[in-house]
């Protein structure tokens, strides 16, 4: 299995991807120009290189791509990227370093559909002279220094890293250029996504080269379309408007991205035009379907401008609308209790706990029928004797056993907590627990001039949040109980039915003490706040039940210590 | 057991700890914590990633190594839909123990649970005590995907985790797990997103697996 670094950095991206989005997004717009001051440097001192390395230093190219890639999701500062690519393409021939898991299984996973698209690449060896790369470049730093800043783009996507990839790796020759942007299209392409006449790129590409023959025919630049989008008003920088059309045309990939294009070597584009036309013909012989995607009849051929600024303003309106929906849900989300119980990991413990409780069963059953009659008898008196210990007291009794407070609250739940539990052998950790308490009661206090909405957010939130960290203490209750080496039946299900006690009394604590701040706001809407309080008290009591079937689901817990 | 128990009051704790807790540490948090109290019967741990373009939940259940709560951490495999069988290449008591971990994990799960072995401490080369190719060898012979990590240096415990979860999300396409049946540890989301829970495995005094993840 071929091993390189590419594959590793692939890898590390593809688990951080989701992450990194945001951060993403945020680099895509001011990276360009700081890189292109940046690469500037890099050009003059590799140019000469590659014009004495040439093959293998575009190969070489090509990893150091990944690392751009590499470097850009990872948040470092583009600087010392930069340097450190520098460095790499000044050492690299030798030094690659040999990370080498043989087994990744990472293969199939390759989202750029880069290996179709590197191997197809044209490899024409090409060595510009350093002054006339200098010139070049410098002409790209002009061109790109008033940034105009694109549409937000929500995932990086294969084109911002070719753009830095072509910008940090343009000293090493059009070769690498070619291969690249060639993937950067072939992956374009191979989305499904329709694309103008390749006759027209074809054209178009050699017109240009009848224009510019000398300075640019080996000449990557990277350009990005300014906010109008109107890159044909640019008289004799028709090279980037092939490039123009084809992105107008993938109008998904605009969205994504942004509005950046590329315009590369006259080489690259007579590539991608026959790379296009192939891609295109596949199964569309005459691009008929093609043709009607696009809306390219002869007789109303598209201004790029226009189809520019359409896709955009359709990805505008779509993303609107998508956000509008996303943050319509996430009010309703909000205040759904069982979605709240899930975001707290309440589910989590709760299966947890029914895991240990079922295999509990099953060894319980085991036991008993490893036993002859009489002894299964005794054994089964054992576990009826067992199941009615282990209950919980009528609610009213605990309103009656109020204990007036005294001190801080979370403090005198702490103490009952420890008071429940005393007779066990264990040590239990009630911090989480007491410091949520203590949280909320903080909030309660501290906040002023709420509207009812947030308050009976936070009421449900409190109350599921509370519920979950008592899921979690059921839990690890009952394992510690099940290691422990001292079992006595009656201390364990008083503990347990005491510590339901105490929990099923703070679930209403809290839910009065939210009522109660509902109450001293001075609402307009008096029935809204009704409305609120009568649900806060029946989410409480979904939380009571959620602390009875924990309770219930321990028994067995209980039942196989007494056999 | 240097760095791992150096600081360590708890003898026993340094004594089974091939690094499970670390490793998932490493994973949902980035850092590395060479102190840990010891793990009992089982702690929790959760990332989201994106597989496929869709957002996986992963919920990491990170299992004790101790015997003692060896039958405890039994009950969680069941409602596993993957397993990190882990052992530190600096003890080779860890490595011989794997059989018996792979036999109870194999004995208590799903019978499609995706194992991946893990030799964990790679960082620690010159104190290595089993060789690479003998924990290759191992996961050839049992069928698992083998990696060597490193919860120091972060070394591979990424691709440990997302290959695990791929392998799952494999699976899921291809039908083996029945996602509309939580006992395989695979629950769709309510908010787009796939949780696939891998679940618990673990290896004590030899292997331990961080469960991978259920939802």
């Amino acid at each position: 299995m071929p091993s390189s670094d590419s594959e590793d950095f692939e890898s590390a991206d593809e688990g951080q991807s989701y992450e990194k989005k945001d951060r993403k997004k945020r680099l895509s717009s001011s990276n360009y120009s700081d890189n292109a001051l940046e690469s500037d440097q890099n050009v003059a001192k590799s140019a000469a290189q590659s014009s004495n390395v040439g093959k293998p230093a575009d190969k070489q190219q090509d990893a150091d791509g990944w690392d751009d890639f590499d470097i850009d999701d990872n948040d470092t500062n583009i600087a010392t990227a930069s340097d450190r690519n520098d460095n790499k393409s000044k050492s690299s021939v030798s030094t690659k370093p040999a990370v080498k898991e043989s087994n990744t299984g990472w293969d199939d996973f390759d989202d750029w559909g880069q290996d179709d698209g590197y191997s197809n690449a044209p490899r024409e060896p090409a060595k510009p002279k350093l002054a006339e790369l200098d010139a070049e470049l410098n002409a790209i730093k002009d061109k790109m220094a008033p940034t105009p800043a694109p549409a937000p783009a929500p995932t990086g996507g294969g084109w911002g890293w070719s753009m830095h990839s072509l910008l940090n790796t343009a000293t090493a020759g059009i070769t690498t250029l070619t291969s690249q942007v060639s993937q950067g299209i072939t992956t374009v392409l191979e989305t499904g996504i329709g694309a103008p006449e390749p006759e027209e790129l074809a054209r178009k590409a050699s017109q240009i080269k009848e224009s510019k023959p000398s300075s640019s025919s080996n000449t990557p630049s990277v350009e990005q379309v300014p906010e109008s989008a109107s890159a044909q008003s640019k008289d004799g920088d028709g090279a980037y408007l092939p490039f123009g059309n084809l992105i107008s045309g993938v109008t998904k990939f605009v969205e994504t991205t942004g509005p950046k294009v590329i315009s590369g070597g006259l080489d690259t584009l007579e590539t991608i035009g026959k790379k296009t036309m192939e891609i295109l013909q596949d199964g569309d012989p005459g691009l008929v379907k093609k043709r009607a995607m696009l809306g390219l009849s002869s007789e109303d051929k598209p201004v790029l401008s226009q189809v520019l600024r359409e896709a955009r303003e359709k990805a505008e309106q779509e993303e609107d609308k998508t956000e509008g929906v996303v943050e319509e849900k996430r009010v309703v989300e909000v205040v759904n209790y069982e979605n709240l119980f899930n975001d707290f990991d309440g589910p989590v413990y709760l299966e947890a706990l029914k895991l240990l409780s079922s295999q509990t069963s099953m060894r319980i059953e085991e036991q008993k029928r490893t036993l002859d009659a009489a002894n299964r008898q005794a054994m089964e008196e054992t576990l009826e004797m067992v199941v009615e210990i282990y209950e919980l007291p009528e609610k009213e009794e605990d309103e009656d056993d109020e204990p007036s407070p005294e001190g801080p609250k979370p403090d005198a739940f702490h103490e009952r907590l420890q008071a429940a539990t005393q007779d066990l052998s264990i040590k239990l950790q009630f911090q989480p627990v007491v410091k949520q308490y203590k949280e909320v009661l903080d909030w309660l206090s501290n906040t002023e001039d709420v509207t009812v909405d947030v308050i009976y957010k936070q009421a449900v939130s409190s109350l599921a949040q509370a519920t979950s960290l008592s899921m979690h203490l059921y839990h690890k209750t009952s394992e510690l109980i099940l290691a422990s080496k001292i079992r006595s039946t009656v201390d364990e299900s008083t503990a347990l039915s005491q510590l339901t006690v105490v929990l099923r009394k703070h679930i209403s604590d809290l839910a009065a003490q939210f009522a109660e701040k509902l109450n001293s706001i001075s609402a307009d809407n008096k029935q809204q706040v009704n409305e609120y309080i009568t649900n806060i008290f029946l989410e409480a009591g979904n939380s009571s039940t959620y602390l009875e079937t924990a309770f219930q689901l321990a028994l067995p817990i209980i039942q196989i210590g007494a056999i | 057991m240097t760095f791992f128990n150096k600081f360590n009051k708890n003898l026993k704790s340094s004594i089974t700890s091939v690094g499970k807790s670390c490793l998932l540490l490493q994973f949902t948090d980035k850092r590395f914590q060479p102190v840990h109290d010891l793990t009992i019967g089982v702690e929790f741990g959760a990332r989201m990633i994106t597989i496929d373009g869709k957002q996986i939940k992963l919920q990491i259940w990170d299992t004790a190594g101790q015997e003692a709560f060896r039958s405890i951490t039994r009950s969680y495999y069941r409602g596993a839909a993957g397993a990190l069988l882990v052992y530190d290449i600096t003890r080779r008591d860890t490595f011989n123990h794997l059989t018996t971990w792979l036999e109870d994990a194999r004995q208590h799960s799903n019978s499609n649970m995706v194992i991946m072995l893990i030799g964990n401490k790679s960082d620690l080369e010159s104190r290595r005590e089993v060789k690479k190719e003998e924990g290759e060898a191992f996961a050839r012979e049992h069928g698992l995907v083998f990696m060597e990590t490193s919860a120091k240096t972060a070394a591979n415990v990424e691709e440990a985790f997302i290959n695990t979860a791929k392998e799952i999300y494999e699976k899921i396409q291809e039908g083996v797990f029945d996602i509309h049946n939580e006992a395989n540890g695979i629950k769709i989301g309510p908010q787009h997103y796939t949780n696939a829970n891998a679940g618990a495995a673990k290896g004590a005094g030899a292997g331990g697996a961080a469960p991978g993840g259920c939802c």
